[in-house]
């Protein structure tokens, strides 16, 4: 019994995930289960949401995908690569196609090097061109993402803004031309004004350079302005993946209608007609039997502590892994 | 209804290797016993700073404070430190955004409830036991008995923000200053918390004054709004006034760039373009005018002050949205 | 450079130009218009400081205190560098590959530090050179050269785990920052993580620990040297102390004169380590 319903075969799938997962050993010897036999695919051209709160094991997944954290069992087709089975030096080529941007924009930028060297640095590492060419292509590299190169060149990246540096970020991570671009909670530590030029900037950049994007994010208004499929995750697992209006307008999975609902709306009219959610996310160490929300769930019965459902189709496109899914 | 803080020309600076920084610039207001209003601003307005210099919070050789602060009557800023100690848990009392930096890591929740209680209100050990139970109880925390007796890093960061809230309320304040109180959460633990707060505030018949920097938080949980910018307040209404007739450009601005969830899917952010004003070197007129969409000369010279219009609504612009003058959109 | 003197305080400023002084003797010493050090004038016997011809006096034998103190400097600060130069160099580089790679070569490493630390400096030291240092034949001296070698070697090992733990330390703290998960994302290979991101960040903290480290040899030195089991022939300042206990209250400044010079060079030291120790850690909190 396969959980792949949802997954496309048609030939401009550029990445095709199957049942992922990914442990973490904690102290006590126990044992996170960040990501539970997690499956996707993303074609060309999208921007697919990776949407839940901590604890659903979103990062974790990114870091899977690049391989940067290992993951215990599963399958990552990337473009005719399957990155888990590469040797150490092919996994370093094949990463020039994917690149990751972080949440924490200070953090992403060597405090020691120059917004020069930080953005030449990849051209340099595959030695692209001779040290003028990669000095012009740095210089496109900033302009394209809205930097003065004159002005910020040789400055250190602690001088800069959140923001800047994240558009720094950005630049380096395009130096390679890659198909695919992660973005791990790019915006989330940026001043809600700021978040916008990111937003802009980061649809520029897939318009210019041709790129699929995976965006994760636990901010759903976010992810309704840049993305055009969404995924929710809760605890490790897919709890259902479709379009962006259709999961706005529809959503069949009682977790994303709660998810929904709460996100505070600037409008005073509006009436919080608020699906209830009571209490915590289980711990990950330890989750539920069954569908792993049924505890908070208002709809789960004897069947979802049982039975783990799986991914079905309720409307086009739009899936769900519920055994009660909403109408 | 009475008003239970008022500040008056409320000025903060702080001397740094830089010069002289201005965080708040001659702050009004009067927050009515019983509302709740929201201060919103981005980081480096000065919410923060205004929030704790009103509760009396900020020390250091460095800061100078100027201008009135009266809570329930009393100048706290005439008083004494000790004596501005003493309004503190029963007068007045706050939540920060990160509960764990509020709560002693060392200590079980049970102590850090019961020390308010005991030492403010002299309870006996036997009776801020129970009161500790009852306001857990209070905070929807499942099985207080239980509770009393862990520490902070066995909880999870909504649980802590409810305990943060239960050490608030415990000796029953007038009023409580919420900085942040949901940003660190995720969205659903947020509109728990929101709705705990609104709750309590009912029951409890409390002020609350809510800094935050999303919108989304103030329109569903305050009475009032003011909006904060470079270190003034440059908009103040009734919420669902403010909200309908937005007057300064810059809230409406703040108000479009935001990502917001009843817009339409893969629309394009409008941006604020350009940065702040350099806090240590502000130009002369109004902060806003570099960034502003409908500026004009006036606006880069002179000062604007803040100008009432009707049913309580103030704005600081020369040229505020909704009126019918000329305006050059640049 | 001149930046970073103008950020020394005053007793840095001071410590610098103390040790500057120092190693200023060290290299020109035997060019200096003094008496020999191994001359030994028995009618100057004891004279006390600022006696003619002998500027810092003399002791029991004669010797000339000044040169002496200078000529010890020699090997002293000899000692010292080499020692933590090589062990510095050592322990830094198994504690940022250690700290870099992880899992079971870590926790080995972190053992091996964490035993050798636990042994008193002194001690350590000591166990190595009567080891290394003794004869099989007690009528027949070691080399003298030999046993700066050996002593060298003793106190290179003292060293290792000091700065090695240090090394760890501050890596840990940067290897898992995201520009170095951005790095290896990039396909850059590690050893060019290790060398471009993870060592220049690192370094401060190291630099600031190797001037701690230049005093706690001189003074390890310094003891053994006391103890008899050091440079046994009197040529350091810890051989020039141990030689004159005895003769101390008839000529008191011969006990003083390599005692306060040795101490104010390991003061001189730890306050330019420490001002570098506190001004990184001001300038990582705003990292």
């Amino acid at each position: 019994m396969t959980n792949h319903a949802h997954l496309r075969k048609d030939s401009d799938v550029l990445l095709r995930v199957e049942d992922l997962v990914v442990e973490f050993k904690v102290p006590g010897n126990k044992v996170v289960n960040a990501v539970s036999s997690v499956s996707f695919d993303v074609k060309e051209g999208e921007t697919l949401a990776v949407v839940g709160e901590s604890g659903c094991g979103k990062t974790t997944l990114g870091k899977a995908l690049l391989q940067i954290q290992k993951p215990k069992s599963g399958t990552v087709r990337f473009s005719d690569n399957e990155l888990t089975a590469l040797s150490k030096k092919e996994l370093r080529e094949a990463r020039t196609s994917i690149q990751m941007i972080f949440q924490d924009p200070i953090s992403s930028l060597d405090p020691r090097m120059t917004v020069r060297q930080i953005v030449e640095e990849p051209l340099w590492i595959w030695s692209k061109g001779d040290e003028n060419e990669r000095l012009e292509k740095v210089k496109t590299l900033l302009n394209n993402v809205g930097l003065d190169p004159e002005l910020v060149l040789d400055r250190k990246s602690y001088e800069f803004s959140g923001g800047q540096c994240q558009r720094i970020s950005i630049a380096r991570s395009l130096a390679l031309e890659p198909n695919m671009l992660i973005c791990d909670e790019p915006v989330s530590a940026l001043d809600v004004s700021i978040q916008a030029q990111i937003l802009n900037l980061l649809n520029d950049m897939k318009d210019r350079y041709g790129l699929t994007l995976i965006f994760i994010s636990h901010d759903l208004s976010v992810v309704k302005a840049i993305s055009t499929r969404i995924m929710v995750m809760y605890l490790g697992k897919v709890c259902e993946i479709g379009t962006t209006e259709s999961i706005y307008s529809k959503p069949a999975h009682h977790y994303t209608a709660a998810l929904i609902s709460s996100v505070p709306v600037p409008d005073p009219t509006h009436k919080l007609e608020r699906t209830p959610i009571t209490g915590e996310p289980p711990s990950p160490v330890d989750p539920p039997s069954g569908c792993r929300f049924r505890t908070r769930c208002p709809a789960a019965t004897e069947l979802c502590a049982t039975e783990e459902p799986m991914l079905r189709e309720v409307s086009d496109g739009q899936f769900v892994a519920c055994h009660y899914p909403r109408a | 209804m009475s008003s239970i803080l008022k500040l008056e020309n409320l000025k903060v600076r702080f001397s740094t290797h830089r010069g002289q920084l201005e965080a708040v610039r001659g702050v009004d207001l009067d927050v009515q016993a019983g509302t709740s209003i929201g201060i919103v601003g981005e980081s480096g307005s000065g919410k923060t700073v205004m929030s704790r210099a009103a509760m009396g919070l900020l020390t250091g050789s460095n800061v100078t404070r100027e201008g009135r602060v009266t809570f329930d009557g009393k100048v706290l800023s005439d008083m004494s430190r000790d004596e501005v100690r003493n309004e503190f848990g029963t007068g007045m009392a706050m939540i920060f955004q990160d509960p764990m930096t509020a709560l002693n890591p060392v200590r079980r929740i049970g102590s850090q409830l019961q020390e308010s209680l005991r030492i403010r209100l002299g309870m006996s050990r036997k009776e801020a036991k129970v009161r500790s139970i009852e306001l857990l109880t209070l905070v929807r925390i499942p099985e207080p008995k239980q509770m009393l007796r862990k520490f902070p890093s066995q909880l999870s960061g909504g649980m802590r923000q409810r305990i943060m809230i239960a050490i608030a309320i415990s000796c029953n304040p007038k009023l409580l200053f919420a900085d942040e109180p949901t940003t660190a959460l995720d969205v659903t633990v947020q509109a728990q918390i929101l709705e705990l707060l609104t709750d309590l505030r009912q029951k409890l018949n409390m002020t609350m004054v809510l800094v935050t920097h999303d919108l989304g938080v103030v329109a569903g949980n305050t009475d009032y709004v003011a909006v904060m910018y470079a270190g003034e307040i440059v908009e103040q209404a009734p919420t669902a006034e403010l909200f309908a007739n937005m007057k300064m450009p810059y809230t409406e601005a703040l108000f479009k760039s935001i990502p917001n969830i009843q817009m339409k899917a893969g629309s394009r952010l409008p941006v604020i373009e350009g940065r702040l004003p350099d806090p240590t070197d502000r130009p002369p007129g109004c902060g806003f005018a570099a960034r502003c969409n409908y500026a004009q000369d006036k606006c880069f010279s002179d000062h604007p002050e803040l100008e009432k219009a009707k049913d309580g609504h103030l704005y600081r612009c020369w040229f505020p949205l909704g009126e019918s003058i000329q305006r050059k959109v640049s | 450079m001149r930046k970073l003197w103008s950020t020394f305080n005053l007793p840095t400023k001071i410590s610098v130009v103390w040790v500057a002084l120092v190693f200023f003797f060290v290299l020109t010493g035997s060019f200096l218009p003094l008496p020999d050090p191994t001359e030994f004038d028995p009618d100057a016997s004891g004279v006390g400081l600022f006696s003619s011809g002998h500027l810092l006096g003399t002791d029991i034998n004669g010797y000339d205190l000044l040169s002496n103190v200078i000529n010890g400097a020699r090997i002293s600060i000899l000692i010292a560098l080499i020692s933590v130069g090589v062990g510095g160099l050592i322990g830094s580089a198994i504690g940022i590959g250690s700290a870099y790679v992880r899992g079971k070569v870590d926790l080995v490493v972190n053992l091996f530090f964490n035993i050798l630390l636990s042994i008193p400096n002194l001690v350590l030291g000591l166990a190595l050179v009567a080891i290394l240092a003794t004869s099989v034949d007690p009528s027949i001296p070691i080399d003298p050269n030999r046993r700066v070698i050996i002593i060298i070697f003793s106190l290179t090992v003292v060293i290792i785990p000091i700065l090695g733990r240090i090394a760890r330390g501050a890596t840990l703290s940067w290897v898992n920052r995201e520009f170095i998960v951005a790095a290896r994302s990039m396909g850059m290979k590690d050893r060019h993580i290790i060398f471009k991101h993870i060592v220049p960040n690192v370094l401060p903290a190291i630099y600031a620990v190797i001037f701690l480290a230049i005093g706690v040899v001189i003074v390890a030195e310094g003891a053994l040297s006391l103890l008899g089991v050091g440079i046994i022939d009197g040529v350091s300042w810890g051989a020039m102390i141990g030689r004159v206990a005895g003769d101390f209250t008839y000529a008191p400044q011969s006990m003083y004169v390599p005692v306060i010079v040795l101490a104010l060079t390991v003061i001189a030291f730890n306050q330019i380590g420490d001002h570098l120790r506190s001004q990184l850690d001001s300038r990582e909190g705003k990292i």
